[in-house]
């Protein structure tokens, strides 16, 4: 977006809210006057102040997490899941509670040399012979936790990168840019977008899990920033840097971020 | 841990109690949202009965992250309706009093509230998405950045701050909110 674009934009959000210190509204003026053609864009923003106003409290509390359950609430709630199920869940549930206590106290009968076949005086050789049983399974757990981290902490992350032009990728900047991710992830794809919505889709599109974590990092120009997003072991995580002294700095410490979230 | 969506759809009631306790705070603060005006003490009633409508609706849904959005829908809805009933009551008997001490009386400007509010026009399911949408599109820092703007009146310089971000981006930040909003909610309002 060209700067004076934007520069309507703030002014025309500051006036809707009525944040614009005199002289800004009296610059905003001066724009409509100058470029009619704007009014229409200042409705809109009008229009989009009247929305958002209705829309954003029903997010908002769409995340609400406080306050609890009150307690004499659950039983009406319980009645109206038994009514619609047609059953009573409880008392199933205590059911196959039951249930497993008989297979549980069958296994005597099925394995007579197992722990509680040993209790009521079965020969000490077959007790023995389950107590081997029990240490071999053991062990294989053991080296299991053991060998297991080892084997996933070896696999490398895949690194997926993307760069936001909505100005289009021509200018001298956004090479430079280009080229320091280029140098930063040599081995990673690097997508550009000018439309946010397009790269949304990218961000939110993940490929399948497998042993190796997954990071994306994409560089917004407009906002000085660099996101990153990762996803590993059914995990996910996120991370927004601002370019505060230059890119090469931004994205060395983003190497490092990466490096931490998926050695661990 | 959100509830395991086939158990629910199976009736346990062990699951049911934990959707029950990850829906209420949402169910109760969208009720007390469109209810905290005029009939505070309805909200409680209106959760609930939110909660019951939602559980034969659990058959419909193919993820349990649906169900919260659902939830919302159900809840603002049947909070505009009451509205809408007791408003007309009161006019039906010619009652001219003030709702509430600090409102107007029916017919104000606060009364339309209730009954013009676009999102009142939606079907519920279709509220339902829209809301789903919302929340999926607006990244962070996106949807708190619009909030603290339109909803907490803060100034870019403060938002800036709170958020971490350069104060030029806060701009670019409510502009790509606004196309959000205005994508899924539809242009200027005409869709709603």
């Amino acid at each position: 977006m060209p700067m004076s674009d934007q520069r309507f934009f703030d002014l025309a959000m500051k006036a809707v809210a009525h944040q614009a210190t005199d002289t800004e509204r009296a610059e905003l003026d001066a724009l409509l006057a100058r470029q009619p053609e704007l009014r229409a864009e200042f409705a809109r923003l009008q229009a989009d102040t009247r929305l958002a106003r209705e829309v954003l409290p029903l997010l908002n509390v769409t995340e609400a997490t406080a306050p609890e359950l009150p307690a004499w609430a659950r039983g009406q709630l319980q009645t109206k899941v038994r009514e619609t199920f047609g059953r009573r869940p409880a008392p199933e549930r205590a059911a196959e509670r039951d249930a497993l206590g008989r297979l549980w106290n069958w296994l005597p009968e099925i394995a007579p040399s197992g722990p509680a076949g040993a209790a009521e005086g079965a020969a000490p050789g077959m007790f023995w012979k389950w107590r081997w049983v029990l240490g071999l399974a053991a062990a294989t757990a053991v080296m299991a936790l053991l060998v297991l981290p080892v084997v996933t902490r070896s696999a490398p992350p895949l690194i997926q990168v993307a760069m936001l032009d909505t100005a289009g990728a021509t200018r001298g900047s956004d090479t430079n840019a280009w080229s320091l991710l280029r140098q930063s992830w040599e081995k990673a794809t690097i997508d550009s977008f000018t439309d946010p919505q397009a790269l949304h889709t990218w961000e939110t599109n993940w490929p399948a899990p497998n042993k190796s974590p997954v990071v994306k990092v994409v560089f917004d120009p407009a906002t000085g920033e660099v996101r990153l997003l990762g996803r590993w072991k059914g995990d996910s995580f996120a991370k927004t840097l601002l370019v505060e002294q230059n890119l090469a700095t931004t994205l060395e410490q983003a190497r490092s971020f990466i490096k931490d979230r998926t050695s661990r | 841990m959100l509830p395991d969506l086939h158990a629910l759809q199976q009736g346990d009631a062990d699951v049911w109690d934990e959707a029950f306790r990850w829906l209420w705070p949402v169910v109760l603060a969208v009720a007390q949202l469109k209810l905290q005006l005029y009939f505070p003490d309805e909200a409680e009633d209106v959760a609930i009965e939110t909660l019951e409508e939602l559980v034969p609706k659990v058959r419909e849904v193919k993820t349990v992250e649906e169900l919260r959005p659902l939830a919302a829908s159900i809840a603002h809805h049947r909070a505009v309706s009451l509205l809408r009933e007791r408003f007309a009551k009161k006019r039906g008997e010619g009652k001219t009093e003030p709702l509430d001490p600090g409102a107007g009386g029916e017919g104000s400007q606060h009364e339309p509230a209730a009954n013009d509010s676009p999102l009142a026009e939606l079907e519920q399911k279709e509220l339902a998405e829209r809301i789903s949408q919302s929340l999926a599109e607006l990244n962070p820092p996106q949807g708190e950045v619009l909030s603290d703007f339109y909803l907490h009146g803060l100034r870019y310089e403060e938002i800036a701050r709170k958020h971490g971000l350069a104060v030029g981006s806060v701009g670019v930040y409510l502009q790509r909110g606004l196309a959000a909003l205005r994508r899924i909610w539809g242009h200027d309002g005409e869709q709603l």
